[in-house]
Formats: C-alpha cells, sequence, structure tokens
C-alpha cells in the first residue's frame, strides 16, 4: 500500500509526519515551567574587586541629576587604576529597559554594570543575565537599610546592589492644611475646602501601582507575600479602593489625578490650587524654586487609620553586574566605592537622592542639603518592596488597570478586588 | 502579432521560448527575492513565533503550542475590547477626516489671493510628528492649566470641568479629535488633486443647463471625486486601525482607548511575551488586510466605474 503511493504524495507524508513529530517533540521539551532561575548563575566573588584595572561601563537612564557624572569622576580620583564611563541608553524609564533587555538578551559586552529599577532583578535573574551578588552583600548588608537591599533579593540570592533608594513623601500647604497623622485624618483635610485638595498619580501606569499599593500597605493588607502566594483579594483592598474611589467622588483628590503622572502632579501642585501632594523626594528642591518656596512642610506617608503601621513603597535604583561582563572585578569594585558611607552622604548632598545607608540621614552636612531627611527616613524604613516577581510587569498592570477602573467608576471595589486577584494569578501562571 | 497568436505558436518554438523564459526568470528573481525578504520573511517569522511560548520564568526555554497563543487572545476580554475600541476610533476619525479634508479641498481649489501659501500652510499639522501633536494636545486638555480647559471655563461654556482624558468617552473624543487635526489636509490633498483633474467643460456645461451649485456639487463633482475619497478612505482606515502613538501618549489605553496594536506592543515589549504578542499583531494585521480586502473589493468597483463613466 505504502509502496503504491505516488512519490509526491509520500513525500507529503513524510513531511507532516515530520511537523507533527517535531511538535511534539518540542512540547515536551518545554515541560513545565519552573518557578527559580537556573541555580547554576555565576556568583561574583568579593575578592575580585581587590587590584582590578581597566576600563568598565556603567549602562542606565538619563542623568538628570548628575549623579553618575560625579560618582564616575570620583572614582577615578581614588582609583587611578580603573576608569568607570557612563552611558545613558533611554531617557525614560520604560525605554531604558527595552535597552537593557536588548542588550541582555544579545549577549553584548558593552555594558558591565546596568542601573536597575528596583522592580527588574527578579525578571532578568530569571534569564540568567546578572551575576549572583549574594557573597558581596553578605559583607556589606550591615551597612545598607534592610528595606532597600530586600529589593535586590530574589529566590533566596541578591541579585544587585542597591545605590540610592526613594521613597514617596507627602507636601502640605503651610496655613491651608495639617500635617496628615493618617491617610483617613489627610483625605478628610482634603475635602473641607475646594483649596485643600489632594493630588497624585493615577494616571493608568506603574505610578498607579505605587500610590494604590502605599494605602494598601499602610491600611496592613498585601499584594502577593514572600513566598508568592496572592493575596490582594482581602477586605483592606477594598476598603482602601473604596476609600480611593469615593475620594474622588467627594472631592477629597482632584479628579484630574485620573491624567497625572508624576511631572503632571507636580505642576498642578505648583499652581498652589491644591492643599496636599503625594510625590517623590525631587520635588522638594523645584517647589522650592516656585511661588510656594518655604510656604509648605513635608512629612513621611501616614498610616491608613492608625491602626497598622504607617508604610510605603521602596523606589530607587540598585547596580546589576551583567553576565556577559569582561571586567567584573572592576565593577565591583566600582559598586563597593558607591555604596561606602562615605561617598552615600555625597548622593545625598550633591545630588538631593536619598542615600541607602542610615547614618547619611543624621549627617550635619547632609540635613542642610536635605531638611526633610528624617521625614525621608521615616518613609524609606517604613517603606516596602513591590512584588517581587519575574513576571513583575503583567503584575503591575493587573494592579494599575484595576484600580483605575474602580477610580474612574467603571467597576465596583469588589469586583476590581476581584479581577485584580485572578489577573494575577494569570500572569503567574504565564510559561 | 495579438498576445494568442503567440501563445499558439508556442510549441513550435519550444527551444528559443525556453532560453527566453529563463532569460525572465533570472531577470525578475533579483526582485522576487528582496520582495521575500522584505515583505515574506519578518511576516513569516512572526507566525513562527506566534506559534510557541518563550519562558519569561527561565532562561532559553520555549515550547511549540500550535495555535494556542491565537486561541487565548480570541477568548480574552482584551482583545475583542481592544478591537472594538480600534474600530470605533477608526469610524470616528476616519469619517469626520473625509468630510472635513473634502470641505477643505473645495475651499483650497478656488481661487483666492495667497492660495498657494495656504495650500502649503495646510499641510502643516500633517508635517508634525504624531507623538509631538499628541503631547500637544495632552497639555491642552490638561484639566487645571490646559487652554482648552480654562478658555471653556473663562466663556463659561460646558466642558471646562471636565477632565477630558480620564473619562471614558471623552477621552476617545480627544483622541479622534488630535487624529482628525494631523490627518484631515491629508485628506484634502488627496481630493484636491482629484478636484483639479475634472474638466472645467462638465461645469460649463452644468451651468449652461441651469443646475445649481448644490446639485452640481450632488451630481457632478462628487461622483467623479469618487476614486481620490475612495483611496483617501483606504489609506487612512488603514492607519487607523493600526493606532498606536495617540492612545499611547494621551491615556496609556484609560478609559477605553487601548488599540489592538497597543495590546501587542505590551505583550511583546513590556511583558515579554514574544508568542502571544506576536499572535495579537498578526491577529492585528490579519483584521487590517481583511477590511482593506472588503474596501477594495466594494470600492475597487467604484474606482473602475468611475474611470469607465469618465471615458
Amino acid at each position: 500500500m505504502k509502496a503504491s503511493m505516488p512519490a509526491g504524495r509520500r513525500r507529503l507524508a513524510k513531511s507532516v509526519v515530520a511537523t507533527v513529530a517535531m511538535g511534539v517533540l518540542l512540547a515536551g521539551c518545554g515541560g513545565s515551567p519552573a518557578a527559580t532561575p537556573n541555580s547554576t548563575a555565576a556568583a561574583v566573588d568579593p575578592k575580585s574587586a581587590e587590584g582590578a584595572k581597566g576600563d568598565i561601563t556603567i549602562c542606565g537612564g538619563k542623568d538628570a541629576s548628575g549623579i553618575h557624572k560625579n560618582t564616575t569622576a570620583a572614582f577615578h580620583k581614588a582609583n587611578p587604576t580603573m576608569n568607570a564611563k557612563y552611558v545613558e541608553i533611554g531617557s525614560s524609564t520604560d525605554q531604558q529597559r527595552t535597552q537593557t533587555v536588548q542588550r541582555l538578551e544579545g549577549k553584548s559586552t558593552e555594558c558591565d554594570i546596568f542601573m536597575m529599577d528596583v522592580t527588574w532583578a527578579p525578571e532578568f535573574a530569571a534569564q540568567n543575565w546578572l551575576l549572583d551578588q549574594t557573597p558581596v552583600m553578605e559583607k556589606i548588608k550591615d551597612r545598607l537599610i534592610p528595606s532597600t537591599a530586600q529589593t535586590a533579593l530574589y529566590d533566596g540570592k541578591y541579585w544587585a546592589t542597591p545605590f540610592y533608594t526613594n521613597a514617596g513623601l507627602i507636601y502640605s500647604a503651610k496655613g491651608k492644611v495639617a500635617k496628615p497623622a493618617t491617610w483617613q485624618e489627610l483625605y478628610a483635610e482634603a475635602a473641607k475646602a475646594p483649596g485643600n485638595g489632594l493630588v497624585y498619580q493615577a494616571q493608568q501606569y506603574e505610578g498607579l501601582t505605587v500610590n494604590f499599593l502605599e494605602l494598601l500597605y499602610s491600611a496592613g493588607g498585601e499584594a502577593v507575600n514572600d513566598k508568592g502566594e496572592v493575596k490582594i483579594d482581602s477586605p483592606e483592598t477594598r476598603e482602601v479602593l473604596r476609600f480611593m474611589a469615593d475620594g474622588i467622588k467627594n472631592g477629597s483628590a482632584d479628579r484630574a489625578v485620573m491624567t497625572y503622572k508624576e511631572d503632571e502632579t507636580r505642576l498642578a501642585y505648583e499652581s498652589g490650587n491644591f492643599g496636599y501632594e503625594r510625590n517623590w523626594p525631587h520635588v522638594y528642591r523645584l517647589l522650592n524654586k516656585t511661588k510656594l518656596a518655604g510656604k509648605f512642610d513635608v512629612s513621611p506617608l501616614p498610616s491608613f487609620d492608625g491602626k497598622s503601621a504607617a508604610s510605603g513603597v521602596l523606589g530607587g535604583w540598585n547596580f546589576a553586574i551583567s553576565a556577559f561582563s569582561q571586567n567584573s572585578g572592576a565593577a565591583l569594585a566600582y559598586i563597593n566605592f558607591a555604596t561606602t558611607p562615605e561617598w552615600q552622604k555625597h548622593v545625598a548632598m550633591d545630588n538631593s537622592q536619598a542615600p541607602v545607608n542610615e547614618a547619611a540621614y543624621s549627617d550635619p552636612e547632609v540635613l542642610k542639603a536635605m531638611p526633610f531627611a528624617k521625614e525621608l527616613l521615616a518613609s524609606v524604613k517604613g517603606a516596602k518592596p513591590r512584588p517581587q516577581s519575574p513576571v513583575y510587569p503583567q503584575i503591575s498592570q493587573a494592579i494599575y488597570k484595576n484600580v483605575h477602573s474602580v477610580l474612574s467608576g467603571s467597576a465596583s471595589a469588589d469586583e476590581a478586588t476581584k479581577k485584580m486577584a485572578e489577573d494575577i494569578k494569570t500572569a503567574q501562571d504565564s510559561f | 502579432m495579438t498576445s494568442a497568436q503567440k501563445l499558439a505558436e508556442r510549441p513550435r518554438t519550444f527551444g528559443y521560448d525556453r532560453a527566453e523564459r529563463r532569460l525572465a526568470v533570472r531577470m525578475v528573481a533579483p526582485s522576487l527575492i528582496l520582495m521575500f525578504l522584505v515583505a515574506a520573511v519578518p511576516i513569516g517569522y512572526a507566525v513562527w513565533l506566534s506559534l510557541h511560548q518563550y519562558s519569561v520564568r527561565q532562561a532559553g526555554l520555549s515550547r511549540f503550542v500550535g495555535l494556542d497563543n491565537y486561541l487565548d487572545a480570541l477568548s480574552s476580554g482584551a482583545w475583542w475590547s481592544a478591537f472594538g475600541q480600534t474600530f470605533t476610533f477608526a469610524a470616528a476619525s476616519v469619517s469626520l477626516e473625509l468630510v472635513l479634508g473634502t470641505a477643505m479641498a473645495l475651499l483650497l481649489n478656488m481661487t483666492f489671493r495667497g492660495r498657494g501659501l495656504l495650500r502649503t500652510l495646510v499641510l502643516l499639522p500633517y508635517a508634525i510628528l504624531t507623538v509631538v501633536s499628541a503631547i500637544t494636545w495632552q497639555t491642552m486638555f490638561e484639566p487645571t492649566l490646559g487652554l482648552v480647559t480654562t478658555v471653556l471655563r473663562g466663556l463659561g461654556l460646558p466642558g471646562g470641568d471636565i477632565v477630558w482624558l480620564g473619562e471614558s468617552g471623552y477621552a476617545m473624543a480627544v483622541i479622534v479629535l488630535a487624529d482628525v487635526w494631523k490627518t484631515a489636509p491629508f485628506v484634502a490633498l488627496l481630493v484636491l488633486a482629484g478636484l483639479q483633474v475634472i474638466p472645467d467643460e462638465v461645469y460649463e456645461a452644468a451651468e449652461l443647463d441651469g443646475s445649481t451649485k448644490w446639485t452640481t456639487f450632488i451630481n457632478i463633482t462628487l461622483p467623479l471625486l469618487k476614486p481620490a475619497i475612495v483611496l483617501a478612505a483606504i489609506f487612512r482606515t488603514m492607519d487607523a486601525l493600526r493606532v498606536f502613538d495617540l492612545p499611547f501618549v494621551l491615556t496609556r489605553g484609560a478609559n477605553g482607548t487601548e488599540s489592538m496594536s497597543m495590546l501587542a506592543y505590551t505583550e511583546l515589549r513590556e511583558n515579554r511575551l514574544v508568542g502571544e504578542g506576536s499572535a495579537l499583531s498578526i491577529l492585528t494585521f490579519l483584521t487590517v488586510m481583511a477590511v482593506s480586502v472588503i474596501y477594495i473589493r466594494f470600492a475597487g468597483g467604484n474606482i473602475r466605474a468611475a474611470a469607465q463613466e469618465k471615458q
């Protein structure tokens, strides 16, 4: 029967069989998705920094505050045998991430160190793109604020070293509104008069995830726990969502926040039409250049209702060493230099960024340059990382899309909470 | 000698014919290969990617999943809402652009001083980068400080206290407005070109027959303009169905403005779900293809009919 098959058809049959077989084979290869990165990822040797020499390149976003220019210059001065160069690979965080991914996918040796947003480490570690920095971090961990070190942790290992951190602050107009002790108080005060309102970031993007989690963490809720279990379907989530939606309905927060990112928030507040602003520390310096100079107070993020501790969400940037770096010893020397208590003071004094070293906050010189250092430290120490997962971008989308739909009134708090939990689980099931 | 005769003679000049055909193949080959490399290879590669899943959890892991990515997309609410929103956007913006563009073309076709200058100026919005104009529109509709909202409030008109980009419906309206502002001039240019090939004699004859301006427009100008308008409609619809930059800048897809392309971008770029994102890109591509085929089947007849009428 087979022999009588015309040659053409036989060839076709063969190729069909081959294709099907290949499909089955490939499907077999896939297997079940493993949740952990390869344990074979190379670790950096802490000793490799000693006697290291040569050139290294640090790749990151736009150096707006000049922090990287200063650090590379000071590093060369302190270590004449080594030369560090900073390369800007993107003007926005999104762009920077795309560029970083492209270089790592292509195993480029161009960058020895990548500046990493605090949410990136798990994803990149899972792809074997980073050197394991655990041995190094164990040595310097003691001089770092614990919460900042946590942002580099994934699967029990450290994949990065924090350079500078970040946490939200509340700016309140002096004479108009009181410094808030709780979010409830803040919202009540904000609703009292038209000029008292709150502005924050509620456009459908990463910033909304941060703004929502700040309230959720303060209310004692969480999104995903340390074990990766989804905990967002909780009474706390419902309460916070209702609270935020009511705030927009009754005028505590201006309706326009649904179109605001950080810059829009700052500009709206600078108009003088609002009482409160939730934003990052860099706003302090900018606000002092406007007509509101000296007319505002800074406070750490408040607790939700006084029952649970005040909390927030950590921002900031970490150093990761590329798995394809040709000079990881010098890269490590650079990281060691940038995280010394001495240099961390400069991070605050010269560039107004939040140090990862606690002692820096009480340094007299720092306090002079950054009068709100005490409030900032309180915010940083209370803050927690965002969910740490290789699929973080999807988890964040699940959060901000559903929060936005509650704020805009197209979904109820209950519906959105259930959907959020569902969407996060779907994200976690990604292959 | 007609081509039919040529065909009939084929067997007799077989050797010569074969050599000639081989030459033809060789002559055409470079452009065929180029076409293949430029068009077929990337699309084929995207199709190949869309049949797989690439692990975001473990390095270098991938698996063949057949049509799963497509089935997942087609059974998801996200795809269908993006589909509906993209078509809403396309229908609203293209129809407004056609009406306004035709009106602009009629005005520009009249004789007046400074016509040449105006024709150039009118194209200005089209020359501006979409992202730049989107950012400008965003600033203008900013609720507290924006030009539009401030002016509306100042004049006591409704709309001054609306958060335009923060509400469903209004957000889509701003995106449609931004698109119409930018591309109506492009439609005007295409229609203007169509207007200029209508011979004056037709109008003179109509005038002699006592036709009013309106009936002339309806019965003469519009039918003769049909090919140009249809062409503009095809161009604009294909562009509108692929819209990405306007919603990306103005709303990030919030408030019912996420387009099919944005959805594909999010999966591909932000989530690095290469297989799933490729499937969405292919679906978008197929949708746009299907719509253009429908257009050409319907309107293609129109173009031919119009061309015949003209003869």
